[in-house]
């Protein structure tokens, strides 16, 4: 449904739609204007996927919280003070030589936000939501990452209200590093599973 | 329903198009909806299976071609209008009071600041989108 | 419910809403076993996507309790069931020429079940 407009007038673009609407829900009381500011300030600049790096550059550096993530992923998060909407039920899937998972939600955008933040505009685009659980090998061929055929891919649709996070296999050569540096080569396309960390970042993987 | 939100296995639809170094937000409008989808839903107005419900009813071609926070766009309107909380007649004067007024006014496609985070919203608001 | 003021939005966005709900009955279904997502075709809400409708799997966990979306999306209540995550061979889902080690996981309500003989 849009707002009707007059014949021979075009269709009221969504960024007029939305300055209507919030408007009335303004003057009806029914939002506060200084919340608007305040969530989008959140999402935004704080809550994005340099929490999932944090979480998996602890998990490399600390095999016991690695254990406590995978068996209770909703918990270990929170042990780093990462909470929230659209991760309440976390599930944490970690990659092996032998077994590769990457995340889909195929019915709309489902995304852990408190670890990733908001998702890209190709997780939520229909050829990713179409193409994935039928050809993974083939989109992640495309997305620049080969697979072996003795890999196992494990497609994880987020259909419910479980939202699911990849740990990616730490590389060779980071043998020592801190988990600051660590947490620098982690994108948030290898916790997606579309990706996996190198040791020489490529121009602009931090913001992938 | 059987929708077109249902894409799992379905062919034809092209490349998976990744945009480097993507913005959380790509225009100043998309803001505005993902705030007031999370607090119309924090209010109550509905809930988050009445939202995706929502968007499944979009016309088909229109779910396909149209960026995605209008999608959310048009699941508050629909839901609010059906709820009575803000009605299709009320959404459609105020958005011909509002173009009246800014075709008055020099072009302006966002509100006026209201305070820092909207000023660097106005800002931002001339990148580029990806759809 | 009022509108969310401004200086609550932190904590109710670090808070969340869980979905996770209570339910009196028992799971019906263990892990391991062999399930059939139900063949069915409601004009309403469902999270049970068209590709596994009427294919086999088998559980690999259960979630515990979740409100369930089909009667929450239409105004008839929480009616929280059990919620599992189910396994199907890629095999099983997109036929011969699916890579026969790869599998697509879902998580499922209980209703959407049945028990494979």
């Amino acid at each position: 449904m849009k707002p009707r407009s007059p014949h021979n007038e075009p269709p009221p673009s969504p960024a007029l739609r939305i300055q209507a609407l919030e408007s009335l829900l303004i003057e009806k009381g029914l939002i506060d204007p200084g919340a608007i500011d305040e969530i989008v300030e959140l999402f935004e600049h704080r809550i994005g996927p340099r929490n999932g790096a944090r979480v998996v550059a602890h998990a490399w550096a600390d095999p016991q919280y690695k254990a406590r993530l995978l068996a209770n992923g909703t918990q270990a998060i929170a042990e780093l003070g990462i909470t929230g909407l659209q991760g309440e039920d976390m599930i944490v899937l970690e990659n092996t030589p032998r077994v590769h998972n990457v995340v889909v939600c195929t019915l709309c955008s489902c995304y852990p936000w408190p670890t990733l933040g908001l998702p890209p505009n190709w997780y939520k685009s229909a050829p990713y939501r179409a193409r994935v659980v039928i050809e993974p090998r083939r989109v992640l061929a495309e997305l620049g990452l080969e697979l072996t055929a003795d890999t196992e891919v494990r497609v994880w649709d987020s259909n419910a209200e479980i939202r699911y996070m990849v740990v990616p296999m730490r590389p060779a050569g980071t043998e020592g590093w801190s988990e600051e540096r660590l947490a620098a080569i982690v994108s948030r396309d290898a916790m997606i599973g579309t990706a996996v960390p190198t040791v020489e970042p490529r121009e602009g993987a931090r913001h992938r | 329903m059987n929708g077109i939100h249902d894409l799992g296995g379905m062919h034809g639809l092209g490349p998976v198009v990744r945009e480097e170094n993507e913005p959380v937000f790509h225009e100043e409008w998309e803001r505005r909806v993902f705030a007031v989808l999370n607090l119309t839903m924090a209010a109550g107005q509905y809930n988050v299976d009445e939202l995706r419900h929502a968007i499944e009813r979009m016309a088909p071609a229109r779910y396909l071609e149209s960026p995605y926070y209008e999608h959310w766009l048009h699941a508050a309107e629909d839901l609010l209008d059906a709820k009575g909380v803000v009605t299709q007649e009320e959404l459609a004067q105020r958005a011909a009071e509002i173009a009246r007024r800014s075709s008055a006014e020099p072009l302006r496609t966002d509100e006026p600041p209201r305070g820092a985070a909207a000023s660097r919203r106005a800002r931002d608001a001339g990148r580029g989108r990806s759809k | 419910m009022p509108a969310l003021p401004r200086e609550q939005v932190r904590t109710a966005i670090r808070a969340g809403l869980s979905a996770r709900a209570e339910v009196a009955i028992p799971p019906r279904f263990t892990v391991g076993e062999r399930v059939i997502a139900r063949n069915i075709n409601p004009t309403g809400h469902t999270r049970l996507p068209r590709y596994a409708r009427g294919k086999r799997g088998v559980v690999e966990r259960h979630h515990g309790g979740f409100v369930f979306p089909d009667t929450r999306a239409h105004g008839l209540g929480d009616q929280p069931e059990h919620l599992y995550n189910i396994r199907f061979e890629a095999l099983e889902l997109w036929g011969a020429g699916a890579p026969e080690r790869d599998g697509v996981y879902l998580d499922l309500w209980e209703s959407y079940l049945e028990g494979a003989p």
